[in-house]
């Protein structure tokens, strides 16, 4: 009795330690720091950064270029792992992981989509949704159906054997973002999601992130333009690689 | 990722650089092609001298009056010539008696080219030779029309002949070889039996012969002696005592000349191995020398094929990015790419094993026979999807090595 009590008074920070007990923070990093040598001068791109992020969060990271805010987006993606500090994601310590773990973590946690889309440019649509499925080692005949299914579910169910070259750009986006979430991450993770699209079209794209979000996704977008941070439900704002601001704006 | 679906990402790569892809493998090509011809040769050339020079399966050896050695030079020649006295059928008896191990001996005469006709028609360059009865079970002859000549036959100097199908085929055009008449130095004979058609070896006739009774041959020719002495032909009562059955002829021969312990042979004892002996001798270093220059196109092969390699990761790069971005672990993206040039190099290997084929289907038409034997392609191709693999090595390795988001940011 005595140690409950005391625990519950003496360590106010135990709760925001809770990536595996709460259940429901995803992500959770903590005085995360990214150096980089310059010669014999140390550059550090992001200092002393803590937040977290709840399930079914619509966060917005926005920032100058230059602020640290890709350098965060490659942490958060595990594409890149800190220099100091720790960072949870769904349970998973990954700032000590190695580059095979990280590769599991990013193949099962993050869906990414890019600003250039990345696709394969050789592949058909499907082919580019089934590589995380491939990746996760999953049976061709399984894997077929669930890339029909994500592209069907971004409304490009009749264009599955079409190359990227034989699509427009939003429907690129849209394969990219079938692709993002045909192993059901945790997050996606959206880089200048409508940085190569028209206006037009970035509506369209934006429309589709808030209907994936209003169905229980969560999603992470990096951004410089204002009016596509201010469809998030939060706004991270970062500045000389530390956190600025924090705002609930809905 | 699995077996298949490495595999099938390798060819979709190969496939989609066609032109590329097979410059780049030409060298492979030329290398695995003429690799394999000159095996097929040599391996051709084996089976050549096993089964047709040899001529009398693998138990079977001659007599003769002089042997391979005798042949080193002229000094060996010349006293060959006044050592070795001519083979008589005194030997023949002799060695027919007391023979353990010897199933089978019989005497041949001649073989030199003769014309022969039938009416107006007239064959040159005829291999002509007289044999006992008995030859043609050593030799395991395959009749295709007819039958072999008997001991009376041979005893009572019948003019009877067996033909090879060259000889029935050109001077009876229309088939009715058997049973028909031809003439050999004025002389009409009765063919009573054909042989089987055995081809071309070397370029040379295999089917045209004519062997008459060794009696008929003696008394038609002029006797056997000189030129038409005859030589002897045994066959051992198995595989497993020829070795032996050889020794004992060669004693026994011994004995009937009365040499002394320690004096050297005068006859020789042909046997296959002695003929495999005297072709590694001859062709041994040579085609050595030949497999070594196929071999340094291997190598130039899978120094082009590390190359393209280097190229293909570096166009890739941002391929590469995008699989490791998605989850793709280090071993997935070594293996992609070792699988790649190891396709690429095994492709090139069954093409230069294609084109060696084709090749060895000319020279057979044309020369002599050529053998790829199944084990020697197996390896050929093991040989080329390692040479792949080893070549793409450091590629796999660099490309897999590469971090995520530099790759991702590469155009």
């Amino acid at each position: 009795m005595y140690r409950f009590m005391e625990n519950e008074n003496g360590e106010p920070g135990a709760t925001s330690n809770g990536a595996q007990s709460s259940g429901k923070t995803l992500i959770s990093m903590h005085n995360i720091w990214k150096t980089y040598q310059m010669g014999v001068e140390e550059l550090h791109a992001l200092r002393d950064v803590s937040f977290q992020v709840e399930k079914g969060e619509y966060l917005a990271i926005i920032g100058p270029s230059g602020s640290g805010k890709s350098t965060l987006m490659n942490l958060i993606g595990c594409l890149d792992s800190p220099t100091k500090g720790e960072y949870w994601i769904n349970g998973n310590l990954v700032s000590d992981m190695t580059d095979d773990e990280l590769a599991r973590i990013r193949n099962k946690e993050i869906g990414f989509v890019f600003q250039t889309f990345n696709l394969l440019a050789r592949a058909t649509a499907l082919h580019n949704v089934e590589l995380p499925l491939i990746y996760a080692g999953m049976r061709a005949g399984e894997r077929n159906e669930k890339a029909q299914a994500a592209l069907a579910s971004v409304e490009l169910g009749d264009r599955v054997t079409h190359k990227p070259n034989e699509l427009s750009g939003g429907q690129r986006q849209r394969v990219a973002i079938a692709r993002a979430l045909v192993n059901h991450p945790s997050i996606l993770l959206a880089d200048e999601p409508t940085g190569a699209l028209d206006s037009k079209t970035s509506v369209e794209i934006m429309a589709l992130f808030e209907k994936l979000h209003a169905e229980g996704n969560t999603i992470i977008v990096v951004t410089h333009e204002h009016d596509v941070a201010a469809r998030a439900h939060r706004i991270l704002t970062i500045r000389d690689g530390q956190i600025e601001k924090d705002e609930k704006i809905r | 990722m699995d077996f298949a679906e490495t595999l099938k990402l390798a060819l979709s790569a190969i496939w989609a650089h066609k032109l590329r892809s097979f410059l780049t493998l030409l060298g492979m090509i030329i290398g695995v092609t003429a690799f394999m011809v000159v095996l097929s040769i040599l391996q051709g050339f084996n089976v050549y001298v096993d089964e047709k020079i040899a001529g009398i399966g693998s138990n079977s050896f001659t007599v003769r009056r002089f042997s391979f050695d005798d042949f080193k030079d002229t000094d060996t020649i010349a006293a060959a010539q006044r050592r070795n006295k001519e083979l008589s059928f005194d030997e023949l008896d002799f060695l027919r008696e007391h023979a353990q191990l010897i199933d089978k001996i019989g005497a041949k005469s001649g073989g030199g080219p003769v014309e022969i006709k039938r009416d107006n028609e007239s064959l040159q360059d005829v291999s002509v030779s007289g044999v006992e009865p008995v030859i043609a079970q050593i030799e395991k002859t395959d009749i295709a029309d007819g039958r072999f000549f008997s001991e009376t036959e041979n005893n009572n100097s019948m003019r009877v002949v067996f033909v090879g199908m060259d000889v029935a085929n050109k001077l009876f055009p229309q088939g009715d070889a058997l049973g028909g008449e031809i003439t050999i130095r004025g002389i009409p004979y009765k063919i009573i039996g054909i042989q089987t058609a055995k081809g071309t070896v070397f370029g040379q006739p295999q089917d045209s012969f004519v062997q008459l009774p060794l009696k008929t041959y003696g008394l038609a020719f002029g006797g056997l002696t000189r030129g038409r002495a005859p030589y002897f032909e045994a066959s051992a009562r198995s595989d497993k005592v020829f070795k032996d059955a050889v020794e004992e002829a060669r004693t026994l021969m011994r004995i009937k000349r009365k040499l002394d312990f320690g004096e050297k042979d005068n006859f020789g004892i042909l046997t296959p191995d002695a003929i495999s002996g005297l072709k590694d001798s001859i062709f041994g270093t040579t085609f050595i020398v030949i497999l070594l220059v196929p071999t340094i196109a291997l190598v130039v092969g899978a120094i082009v094929i590390m190359n393209i390699m280097l190229v293909a990761v570096t166009e890739r790069t941002r391929e590469i990015g995008i699989r490791k971005s998605l989850g793709a672990r280090e071993a997935d993206i070594l293996k992609q790419f070792l699988y790649e040039s190891a396709t690429l190099a095994t492709i090139g290997g069954i093409i230069g094993l294609i084109l060696a084929k084709l090749i060895g289907f000319i020279v057979t038409s044309f020369l002599l026979p050529t053998v790829i034997p199944w084990y020697a392609a197996v390896i050929a191709i093991g040989v080329c999807a390692i040479v792949g693999i080893v070549a793409g090595l450091y590629p796999a390795w660099k490309a897999a090595r590469l971090d995520p988001i530099e790759a991702l940011r590469a155009e």
